[in-house]
C-alpha cells in the first residue's frame, strides 16, 4: 500500500467539501520539503473557520505542530507552536492566574489560525484583536526558509501575515502575551432588550465593560426587530466570588460534553424550528436582568459545551455570515440586515452582536473596523446564495467588510484587505474565488 | 518513566495521559533516534506539567554503549520501538531493509528491553509496557517480514512476563491495530478500525492500571484477529491479506 494523502476535507461549516491532499508533518525539515514540493500550499490549523479560507490544493495541517515551547510564568508570556489550540493553552494558563487577551467564541482554535485571522472576540472595543498581544512568531517563506517576525524583525511581513489567512506562508510557531486573573469565572449581568434601539443603547451604557456581546432574535419583524439578550462580563475578583467558586478560584470542575452523534436530516431546520428555538432562548430568560457569576467556559464558549454542533445543520452544512458596518451607520445597518433576513424567511440560529472599537491600522488585513458587526449561521439551501446577494448589496451600500474566516459564499470583493499579499505558492481556494470574482 | 522510542506519538500521548492522570515520575527518560523531535516534547512536557526530562541518544542500528544507562531507574518502562520498513512488495528481496526491520523491531532490541527488565528484577518492582501488533498474530503476504518480528517480540514479552511473575515485575503486551500515526499517514485505514495516538493512550492507560496481561488498543481488534488466526492455513494461503 502506498500512501495517498488525498481525502475528503471541509471546514466548520461542512461547507464547500472537497477531496485534495492534506498531510501534517512536525519537522520543520519535512514541512519544508513539502512546500518545495507543492506548486499551491495552504496552512489549515483546526479547520474552524466556516468555509473554503484553509482549502486548497496541497493543504498542509499543523495538528502535528502542537508543543509547548515555553512559558514564562512569572511575566504571563507563552510560546507554543502554531498547531497549539488556545483550548491547550487555558488548560495550562487559568490554574497558573492567566488567560488569553483575545478568545474567539470557541476555544478549539489554532494559535496559527488566531493569528491568520487576528480574531476578535466580546472585548474588540476594550482590548483590540488577538494580534495585539502576539510579540513575534516564526513564520515559513515559499523557499522554506524560516523567518521571524515582530513589529522589530521583518515588520512588513509580520503585519501581512496578521489577518493573513495563510497567504504569506506558514506560521511554525509564536510568542504571545497572557493577562492576570484571579479566578476561572466571570461577574456576569445579561439584560433583556425589546427592541434594536434599546440594545444600542444597552452597548453604549456597557462600553466601560471589558466583555459585551448579543444574542439577537433574528426572525422578529417590525417594532420587535432586534429583540436580544445583552451579555456583559468581567473576570471576577477573588474576593467577591460566592463561596462555593472561592476555595478554588483557578479550578473549574470538569464537565462532560454531549456529542452530537450524527448530520441532522435537513427538516429538522426549518423556519418553524428556527423560530422556537429563538423563542426559547430568549424566553429562558425571565427577568429583565440577571447578575451572577459563571464559569468562563460557559461566558466564552457556550456552543463549545456540545461537541460537533455544526451536524445539527445537516450534510448540505451550513455558512456563517459576519460582516461589520462602519459606527457612523451602524445602527442603520444593523436595521436593513435584519429586516433582510426577517423576510427572507430564511432565520438563523445564532445571530451575535458586538461592538468593535477602534482598529490598529497597522493590522491592515485584519477585518474589524470601528463599528456593529453581526454574525449569523445559515443552513445551506437553494434560496441561500441570493439572501447572501442581498446581505451584500447592504453592507457595500453602508461601506462595511465582510470576514473572510467565516466567508464561503459572498462577493469577497467586499474586503478592501489582502494587501501586500502576492504569493503563488501560499494560495486558497478562497483566494482564487475572491479573484475570480474580482475579474 | 522510562521511553524507548520517544518520537512515537503513542508513546508521547501516553507520557501526557499518564502525567494528566496525576502519575509522578522523579524524571522522565526519551530515548529516542532523533534528537531534536524529542527535545521538543521534553519541552513541552516541562512547560505543561512541570515534569523533568531527559533525552538520550540511542541508534538500535548502532553499537550500543551500556554504561551511558548505568544511572538510569524507573518504575515504568514504555517500549514503542517500531520499524515498518518497506511492505513485501517493495522490500521483501531487499536484504538491507529486512535486516533493519529485524534489528530495530527486534533483535537490536531485545538486549536493550534486557537491560532495564534486569534492573527492574533487582529492585523487584515496575511495569514494562511493550507496543508489538496485530501483524505478529499472523504472518500475511503484505508484511510479513515485520509482522515476524513483531511476532517473535510478543513471544518475548510473554515469557518475560511469566519469568518476571514472582519477581513482582508485571509486563503488559499492546496490540495496537490500525493507528493514526505518522506510520500509516497516507493510508486508506478504516476510520472505525483506526485509533488516534490520544485513544491509544488512554487504553494503555487503562490496562496498565488493571494490570492486564495482553490487550488489544481497540476492543473489534481483539475480534478480528481472533477470526484471522483461526482460518485454516489452506483457505489462509490463498488470500490476498
Ligand atoms: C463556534 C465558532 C465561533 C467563532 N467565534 C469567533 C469569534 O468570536 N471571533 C473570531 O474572530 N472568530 C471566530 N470564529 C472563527 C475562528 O476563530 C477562526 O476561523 C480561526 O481562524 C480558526 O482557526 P483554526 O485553527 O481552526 O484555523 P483554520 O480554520 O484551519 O484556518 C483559518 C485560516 O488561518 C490560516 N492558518 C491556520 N493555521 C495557519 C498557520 N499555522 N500559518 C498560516 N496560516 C494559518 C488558514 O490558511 C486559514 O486562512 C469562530 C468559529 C467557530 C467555529
Amino acid at each position: 500500500m502506498k500512501p495517498n494523502f488525498t481525502q475528503k476535507v471541509t471546514n466548520w461549516g461542512n461547507f464547500p467539501v472537497v477531496e485534495k491532499e492534506m498531510r501534517s508533518e512536525d519537522n520543520f525539515k519535512k514541512i519544508k520539503e513539502f512546500v518545495l514540493n507543492h506548486n499551491e500550499v495552504i496552512a489549515r490549523g483546526n479547520g474552524r473557520c466556516y468555509g473554503d479560507a484553509s482549502l486548497g490544493e496541497s493543504i498542509f495541517s499543523t495538528k502535528k505542530l502542537n508543543k509547548f515551547i515555553n512559558f514564562d510564568r512569572l511575566n504571563g508570556i507563552m510560546e507554543c507552536e502554531s498547531g497549539v489550540l488556545l483550548s491547550e493553552v487555558l488548560e495550562i494558563a487559568v490554574p497558573q492566574g492567566y488567560f488569553l487577551y483575545v478568545t474567539p467564541g470557541t476555544k478549539f482554535v489554532s494559535i496559527g489560525g488566531a493569528i491568520a485571522s487576528d480574531v476578535h472576540g466580546k472585548n474588540h472595543h476594550a482590548e483590540g484583536c488577538f494580534s495585539e498581544y502576539v510579540i513575534e512568531f516564526k513564520l515559513m517563506t515559499e523557499n522554506g526558509e524560516i523567518i521571524t517576525c515582530s513589529r522589530e524583525e521583518n515588520a512588513d511581513k509580520f503585519w501581512a501575515t496578521i489577518g493573513g489567512m495563510g497567504l504569506t506562508g506558514i506560521i511554525l510557531t509564536a510568542k504571545f502575551k497572557l493577562k492576570n486573573i484571579e479566578s476561572a469565572y466571570i461577574r456576569q449581568e445579561s439584560i433583556k432588550a425589546e427592541n434594536l434601539d434599546e440594545i444600542f443603547k444597552l452597548f453604549d451604557e456597557s462600553e466601560s465593560w471589558t466583555y459585551t456581546v448579543a444574542w439577537i432574535d433574528c426572525l422578529q419583524k417590525g417594532k420587535n426587530i432586534g429583540r436580544s439578550i445583552l451579555m456583559r462580563g468581567e473576570h471576577a475578583f477573588q474576593h467577591e466570588l460566592p463561596q462555593n467558586f472561592s476555595k478554588t478560584p483557578l479550578r473549574l470542575k470538569k464537565k462532560l460534553s454531549p456529542t452530537v452523534p450524527f448530520y441532522f436530516p435537513g427538516f429538522v431546520l426549518n423556519a418553524l424550528t428556527v423560530k422556537i428555538f429563538n423563542w426559547l432562548y430568549y424566553k429562558k430568560q425571565s427577568k429583565k436582568e440577571v447578575k451572577n457569576f459563571i464559569d468562563y467556559e460557559t461566558f466564552f464558549y457556550p456552543l463549545d459545551a456540545i461537541n460537533d454542533w455544526n451536524k445539527i445543520y445537516g450534510k448540505s452544512g451550513f455558512i456563517q455570515y459576519q460582516m461589520v458596518i462602519p459606527k457612523e451607520t451602524g445602527k442603520e445597518g444593523m436595521r436593513r440586515i435584519l429586516e433582510t433576513i426577517a423576510n427572507s424567511g430564511n432565520g438563523s440560529f445564532l445571530a451575535v452582536l458586538k461592538l468593535f472599537g477602534k482598529n490598529n491600522t497597522a493590522a491592515y488585513n485584519s477585518f474589524p473596523v470601528e463599528g456593529y458587526t453581526l454574525a449569523l449561521d445559515f443552513k445551506v439551501n437553494s434560496k441561500l446564495k441570493s439572501l447572501v446577494d442581498q446581505l451584500d448589496a447592504i453592507v457595500q451600500e453602508f461601506g462595511g467588510r465582510i470576514y473572510l474566516t467565516k466567508d464561503s459564499m459572498s462577493r469577497s470583493s467586499l474586503t478592501n484587505y489582502l494587501k501586500n499579499i502576492q504569493n503563488p505558492k501560499f494560495v486558497s481556494l478562497q483566494h482564487k474565488r475572491i479573484i475570480n470574482n474580482n475579474s | 518513566m522510562i521511553v524507548l522510542g520517544s518520537t512515537s506519538e503513542v508513546a508521547q500521548a501516553f507520557v501526557e495521559k499518564a502525567l494528566q492522570e496525576g502519575e509522578k515520575f522523579e524524571k522522565i527518560y526519551l530515548f529516542t533516534s532523533n534528537k531534536e523531535t524529542t527535545e521538543r516534547f521534553a519541552r513541552h512536557i516541562d512547560v505543561k506539567f512541570l515534569q523533568q526530562a531527559e533525552v538520550i541518544e540511542l541508534d538500535l542500528t548502532k553499537e550500543i554503549d551500556y554504561n551511558r544507562f548505568e544511572n538510569i531507574n524507573s518504575n515504568v518502562l514504555f517500549c514503542a520501538v517500531g520499524y515498518l520498513g518497506e511492505g513485501t512488495d517493495e522490500g521483501l528481496y531487499d536484504n538491507r531493509n529486512t535486516e533493519r526491520i529485524i534489528a530495530i523491531n527486534y533483535s537490536k532490541l531485545v538486549p536493550v528491553m534486557n537491560y532495564f527488565a534486569h534492573k527492574f528484577e533487582s529492585r523487584r518492582s515496575g511495569t514494562i509496557i511493550g507496543l508489538s501488533s496485530v501483524a505478529g498474530d499472523r504472518g500475511r503476504q503484505s508484511n510479513f517480514i515485520y509482522g515476524s518480528a513483531k511476532a517473535a517480540f510478543t513471544a518475548y514479552l510473554s515469557g518475560l512476563r511469566n519469568y518476571l511473575f514472582d519477581k513482582k515485575v508485571h509486563v503488559l503486551t499492546i496490540k495496537p491495530g490500525f493507528m493514526a500515526t505518522k506510520m500509516t499517514e497516507g493510508l486508506p485505514l478504516n476510520p472505525k478500525l483506526t485509533a488516534t495516538p490520544k485513544q491509544a493512550a488512554a487504553c494503555i492507560y487503562k490496562a496498565f492500571k488493571k494490570e492486564r496481561n495482553v490487550a488489544y488498543v481497540l476492543p473489534v481488534w481483539s475480534i478480528i484477529m481472533m477470526i484471522i488466526r483461526n482460518i485454516p492455513e489452506f483457505i489462509f494461503k490463498k488470500l490476498k491479506l
